[in-house]
């Protein structure tokens, strides 16, 4: 039995429902933030030019906050995204080396890379959902084993991509830079992602599992899902940092783990689960990649970067919170 | 349209039985009451039926052919729809939303399909729409309601699911007047198509307003059913006491009277989240009983005072001195013990061991920064031994204890340095029987030592036997009072389930 006498009515403020509806609003504000503090220190970092590059760098990032946020939509985690990004990685480079580095085998690798990464993502979600092991210790250990498998296909960093990759990666067709293309591919994906029943569902369960299964939904197969979502987005982003390092490298993801878990909070999304947007975790991803330019930008000493770096990403964390709070009130 | 029977139903839970033996025969077109006291087992038998529990034992016929209820998606499948006394919304999902959760339509094989999900939850939220009070709407998101609007789309989930056989498990006790008495329009309407309808409620006027038929639970066994036409509120309380007497056989023996000692805790007016106007006194050797259905504001009551819970209005005063309780740390200081129920939530430190269990309040009151082991230890042996605590060593973790052993540790907590008042918040939740009778029977060496108890039980037993004095809460004010010779399992039950 809940509380007998009711708590008066909320009174919902414009503000308020905005925030509910588009929870990323706070993401936003700092973005237009961080691009006007960019343009300020070097105004030729707002040119057509550094923009492609911001994205062909960050897209990589974007795609793994995007990974992240499916898992996290059902209240679950995923610390191996980083390692499948690395182990996709070198899977396509030894294959496109081996296969000649020609069109169609660039494709097949590609495609290889891509089942990689579903299959990393159905073992997570077995493992998880299934057999109700803890998520983060689960996806903690199975990182370090896809790091492994990494390290075993091919153990040294170095190997280059064939250039039919990355010069279909840094190319520019009927004069938009190819990222934009790929920007674009993954704005409809994601919209088309955005209307499926699966989408809700996942919320459902994250907000509240036991609720969703007395409601009836297949609540394991639901998480399972999520992380086969999480494990596709990985390999994705894998592609995309190949075309940009345009080598194999069996540790380049591991960085990216909890930057990407940090793209997704800083997107508005609940880390609970339940509450989110994949845009908010796209812009998330955004300023990190322009909190690292900004600090390049501004000259900070080297030995210095990490440290602002860290600052500045708790600052804007801060600020979100703050936005969000100030607009409950 | 499906006729449903149920017989033999078991459940337990650990060492805990839930349901004993559940009997129940559904037939369609009838409102199906079923009555029976806190935990009585009428959760579970719901529970069963709907697919989110599965019974030890016992078997359900479907029209006659034995069904096996694999899970809530399997009962939708049966037609059987449920409402969760629980609730079982998803709180940032809109009403719409969840109204239409356990079969969101869809197009094209994936995609939610707005446009039916918008028309369906409209068509079912019209039924409501002028009960329902402000703020409702089909795109508010759940958590911005209030609880009575919950419960309603609770309702309209249920209702939703189009089952022939629905199952609604107190749905109407936050519910006000106009939208219980629209929820039962619709349930005449339901009855009159044919559906097979189970409703529990605490509220007798209700039912005995909506009811055709009532099926009584004891101690998680079905007692027996009758038509509502030929029974009354008397005999349906009689049959949920039973033959028993528990002032009989008293675990030990209730005192004389307190002749007006010094009021050790004395609360007036007090008014929160879930309590309305509380007022009472507790002297100096007294337990003071909090009796009534589940969750009608004992539990917040002792929060509040121990400064858990925020109040609105209303004093406290300990030892005659009038205390503003804003927080536990401040409760702790003058004196004031809380024991929850809910050990793994309030009580126990998870995973640490037995010593450190023990001693943080002692650090607390005394204000100390630094202790020497070996004395504190010897001060942490003392009430653990009180209280015939059975472990190892205090280095052993908390969690390898059995339930009534760690609530035994988180009592010792407060023993060392004595309070003044004990409240007690359902303290022999999941506790064994053994465990039970050696907590009571402290529990009443420390009242004999003038300490002041308040103890709340979801056990009717438990109180009838050791409270001096009980106050029955009912909606979130005290609305009886018994003493002496008054407090009787009839008395109590009376008051709980008489429409506040």
């Amino acid at each position: 039995m809940q509380q007998i006498i009711s708590t008066p009515a909320m009174n919902t403020s414009p503000l308020k429902s905005v925030l509910q509806r588009f929870p990323f609003v706070p993401a936003l504000i700092i973005l237009i933030a961080l691009v006007a503090l960019n343009g300020f220190f070097q105004p030729r970092s707002l040119s057509f030019g550094s923009i492609t590059g911001l994205f062909s760098t960050y897209l990589a990032l974007m795609l793994l906050a995007v990974a992240q946020t499916y898992v996290v939509f059902s209240g679950d985690i995923d610390l191996s995204v980083g390692s499948i990004v690395s182990l996709v990685n070198v899977v396509i480079i030894v294959l496109m080396e081996k296969w000649g580095g020609g069109g169609l085998t660039v494709i097949a690798a590609c495609l290889v890379g891509i089942l990689t990464g579903l299959a990393c993502g159905v073992a997570n979600g077995i493992m998880i959902a299934g057999l109700r092991l803890q998520a983060i210790v689960a996806t903690f250990a199975t990182s370090i084993f896809f790091t492994g498998l990494a390290l075993y296909v091919l153990p040294v960093a170095g190997t280059p991509a064939p250039e039919a990759y990355w010069m279909t990666y840094g190319g520019t067709y009927f004069g938009i830079p190819f990222v934009f293309y790929v920007v674009a591919a993954v704005a409809i994906v994601l919209g088309v992602l955005a209307r499926m029943r699966l989408t809700t569902q996942m919320l459902a369960v994250g907000d509240d599992a036991m609720a969703a299964f007395q409601t009836g939904l297949p609540v394991t197969l639901i998480r399972i899902k999520g992380y086969v979502l999480c494990g596709l987005f990985s390999a994705l982003a894998a592609l995309c940092i190949t075309g940009d390092t345009a080598s194999g490298d069996p540790l380049v993801g591991g960085k990216m783990t909890l930057y990407s878990v940090a793209a997704v909070v800083l997107g508005g999304s609940a880390l609970s689960g339940g509450a989110g947007t994949v845009t908010g975790s796209l812009i998330g991803a955004l300023i990190i990649g322009l909190i690292n330019s900004l600090v390049f930008f501004v000259g900070t000493p080297s030995e210095w970067q990490n440290l602002v770096q860290g600052l500045a990403i708790l600052t804007a964390l801060m600020a979100g919170i703050l936005v969000s709070r100030g607009a409950r009130a | 349209m499906s006729e449903l029977l149920i017989r033999g139903a078991r459940k337990a839970y650990g060492a805990t039985l839930a349901l004993r033996r559940g009997d129940l025969h559904l037939l369609p077109g009838e409102v199906h009451v079923l009555i029976g006291s806190n935990g009585s087992g009428k959760s579970t038998l719901c529970k069963i039926v709907a697919g989110s529990v599965k019974p030890d034992a016992g078997e359900v016929l479907l029209d006659g052919k034995p069904v096996t209820i694999a899970g809530p998606q399997a009962a939708r499948e049966l037609g059987i729809g449920i409402f969760y006394q629980e609730l079982s919304l998803a709180a940032r999902r809109t009403v719409a939303e969840n109204i239409c959760m356990p079969a969101l339509p869809v197009k094209g094989g994936v995609f939610v399909d707005r446009a039916a999900l918008e028309a369906k939850a409209a068509r079912i939220i019209e039924a409501f729409a002028d009960v329902a009070g402000e703020g409702f709407s089909a795109d508010a998101p759940v958590n911005t309601l209030r609880a009575d609007q919950r419960q309603l789309v609770e309702i309209m989930k249920a209702l939703a699911t189009e089952a022939s056989i629905l199952i609604f498990d107190e749905p109407t006790s936050a519910l006000d007047r106009a939208q219980v008495d629209r929820f039962f329009e619709i349930l005449r309407q339901l009855k009159a198509e044919g559906r097979a309808i189970v409703f529990i409620s605490h509220r007798m006027d209700e039912i005995f307003a909506i009811g055709d038929r009532v099926t009584v639970i004891r101690d998680g066994e079905t007692v027996g059913t009758s038509k509502i036409s030929e029974t009354d509120q008397a005999s349906v309380i009689r049959q949920m006491v039973g033959e028993r007497d528990d002032l009989a056989t008293p675990a030990v023996a209730p005192p004389a009277h307190q002749a007006q000692r010094s009021a050790v805790l004395s609360v007036s007016g007090l008014s929160g989240p879930g309590f309305r106007n509380v007022s009472f006194e507790v002297a100096k050797g007294e337990i003071l009983g909090f009796g009534g259905l589940h969750g009608q504001g004992q539990s917040a009551v002792m929060r509040s005072i121990f400064g858990a819970d925020a109040h609105h209005t209303g004093t406290i005063a300990l030892n005659g001195k009038q205390i503003a309780m804003k927080s536990p740390r401040e409760a702790i200081a003058h004196g004031c013990a809380y024991v929850s129920g809910d050990r793994s939530r309030d009580g126990i430190l998870q995973g640490r061991p037995i010593f450190e269990n023990v001693t943080p309040i002692h650090f607390l009151r005394n204000q100390l920064a630094l202790a020497r082991p070996a004395s504190l230890r010897e001060r942490a042996m003392r009430p653990l031994q009180a209280l015939k605590t059975k472990f190892q060593g205090l280095e052993q973790p908390i969690n390898s204890l059995s339930g009534g052993n760690q609530q035994k540790v988180v009592i010792a907590r407060w023993l060392i340095d004595r309070p003044d008042v004990l409240l007690l918040d359902d303290p022999t939740k999941g506790i064994d029987l053994a465990a039970k009778t050696d907590l009571f029977a402290l529990i009443r060496k420390l009242a004999e030592n003038g300490m002041g108890i308040v103890l709340y039980s979801s056990e009717d037993a438990e109180l009838l036997n050791n409270a001096d004095r009980i106050l029955v809460f009912n909606s979130g004010s005290v609305t009886r009072e018994l003493t002496g010779a008054d407090r009787t399992r009839y008395n109590l039950y009376h008051a709980a389930y008489e429409a506040a």
